[in-house]
This record gives C-alpha cells, sequence and structure tokens, in this order.
C-alpha cells in the first residue's frame, strides 16, 4: 500500500477580527479499510480550449462506490479566466485563474454513455473554459479504473 | 479587502517510483478581479445522527446568512468529516442538488468551488445513523 496525503490550510490575517488559520491532513485510503492507502493515479496536464464542455475525468465501472479523489488545478494567470466544472447537469463551480480544488468523487450515476461517446449521462468530471483556453493540471487518486479492451480496426 | 489563501500539498513517498509532491497555493478573490473574497458564513460545525438526505448550504436563498450566496461566481466551500474513520465502511455521501459528487469517510475534507445559483444546494446523506460531526465554512462575495 501507499501511503498519499492531502493537507490544506485556511488563512487570513484581515477578513474577521482577529487571525484565521485552519490546517487539516487526511490520508487517501481505500474504502471499507482502516489503514490500506490507495495506490494508483492519473496525473495530467491539459489545455482546454474555449467554447466547449469536455469530460476531463472520465468515468468507469471501476470507480463506482469506492473512494476516489480528484484535484484540479487552473494554472492560467489572468483574473479573468475561468472554467465550469460540473458532474452531469450539474455544476459544482468556477475555478478562476490560480484556484484549485480538492473534493471526493464517486462514479454514482448509471453510465449510459458508449466508450467512444461523451453523450449520455455519467458522473463523469466535466470542464469547460472561458474567456482563455485554460491550462489545467488535474489528479485522479483511485482504487483501479476499467481500461477499455484495444480494439484497433485494420 | 482582505486576503485569504488556500494551500494544499499532494504528498506520497511511495505510490510512485519517486515521491511526488504537489502545492499551489491560491488567494481567494471575487470573480474575475484580484480584489480578495470579504465575506465567510465563518466556521460552522453541525452534528446529526439520520441517513436522510440534508441541506448543509442552501443555494439562493433570499435571507439569512446565506442569502448573498446567491450567483455563480467565485464562492469556495470548505468541508470537513470530523468524525473517526472508524472500519472504514461509515462516510457522507457530499451531493450537489440530486447529484452526489462523492464520499467523505471519517477525517476527509474537501474543497471546492460553489455555483450556489438558486437550487444548487449543497447537501450530505450518510451511510447510516451513527452520529457524524461536519465542519464547514464558505467563501463568497
Amino acid at each position: 500500500m501507499a501511503t498519499t496525503t492531502a493537507t490544506i490550510t485556511l488563512s487570513s490575517t484581515d477578513l474577521l477580527s482577529d487571525n484565521m488559520q485552519l490546517s487539516n491532513t487526511m490520508t487517501l485510503y481505500k474504502d471499507g479499510t482502516t489503514a490500506t492507502g490507495l495506490e494508483q493515479l492519473n496525473y495530467h496536464r491539459a489545455v482546454v480550449p474555449t467554447g466547449t464542455q469536455f469530460d476531463l475525468i472520465q468515468d468507469s465501472a471501476a470507480l463506482s462506490e469506492d473512494a476516489s479523489y480528484v484535484y484540479i488545478c487552473l494554472k492560467n494567470t489572468d483574473v479573468t479566466d475561468y472554467v465550469k466544472i460540473s458532474i452531469n447537469t450539474e455544476e459544482i463551480g468556477r475555478l478562476y485563474a490560480g484556484d484549485w480544488l480538492f473534493m471526493p468523487w464517486d462514479n454514482d450515476l448509471t453510465d449510459t454513455e458508449d466508450a467512444q461517446s461523451a453523450q449520455g449521462n455519467d458522473s463523469s468530471i466535466e470542464i469547460e473554459a472561458f474567456t482563455h483556453d485554460a491550462v489545467v493540471e488535474y489528479m485522479l487518486f483511485h482504487n483501479g479504473e476499467t481500461l477499455l479492451t484495444a480494439d484497433d480496426v485494420a | 479587502m482582505a486576503t485569504t489563501t488556500a494551500t494544499i500539498t499532494l504528498a506520497s513517498s511511495d505510490i510512485a517510483d519517486n515521491a511526488i509532491q504537489i502545492s499551489n497555493t491560491s488567494t481567494l478573490y471575487t470573480a474575475g478581479t484580484d480584489t480578495g473574497i470579504s465575506e465567510t458564513t465563518g466556521l460552522g460545525r453541525k452534528k446529526f445522527a439520520s441517513s436522510s438526505n440534508i441541506v448543509l448550504l442552501d443555494g439562493g436563498l433570499t435571507s439569512g446568512i446565506a442569502a448573498d450566496v446567491t450567483a455563480d461566481k467565485s464562492a469556495k466551500v470548505y468541508i470537513k468529516n470530523m468524525n473517526d474513520r472508524g472500519d472504514g465502511t461509515k462516510y457522507v455521501n457530499i451531493l450537489l442538488a440530486a447529484v452526489e459528487i462523492g464520499r467523505l469517510y471519517g477525517g476527509d475534507w474537501m474543497f471546492i468551488p460553489w455555483c450556489a445559483a438558486s437550487g444548487k444546494d449543497i447537501e450530505f446523506t450518510a451511510s447510516d445513523t451513527t452520529e457524524t460531526t461536519l465542519e464547514y465554512t464558505c467563501f463568497y462575495e
């Protein structure tokens, strides 16, 4: 097993009348275990063009009912640039330049997509860039994906 | 304006052949500007012992503390499941409206942007009726 930790620190000296500092560290464990860490990850960097919503992280049957964690960071520097992050028909929210998110992810919806198509309802994490093309770095920590069987056409 | 920062560090010495350490700090700005976010719901803590669906943050309210969190701007939400991990089978499902985002097991936290428009409530459903404690806060404009 692997030991992977995620630490967050939220801090401000002037948002409230006194200093605020909140810090927490979690270890990324497998579902149903007390101390067995996730052992697989995907780490990507991509340029997302404006004008179209894309599947950023594709769901798969093996990611259902399990413990997976997603990190996404928008690396743009123009403060007017942003991306919308969605699951299915629900927009989670906007990441502006420099923003990041870290969240659990569960492939909860029945996937009606064809493996070669983005049509249909599913739990894929979707992204759409606004203002300028978006440079995103993203990671998925997971317990195994369903790999597609190779289907080349000779 | 206020300066509020959110820093994440992801680290592992053995998930890959080489150690990984990824760290990023974002300053929480209002939408499309470099002006710091100046409002927060404050840090809240909620205990519950139910497996029913419960609204944690009510998007698009017309009154109350979160009434200003009404638009798809740059709000950010932090949630932590304060329970012990236990046997690793108990968790809280976090949902946006009716769509499940993922599971927070005991000790897990999340930090996400929040659309916050009408009907875009952040909800949770516990895996059973064991008493669960959540801490949460929202930064917004």
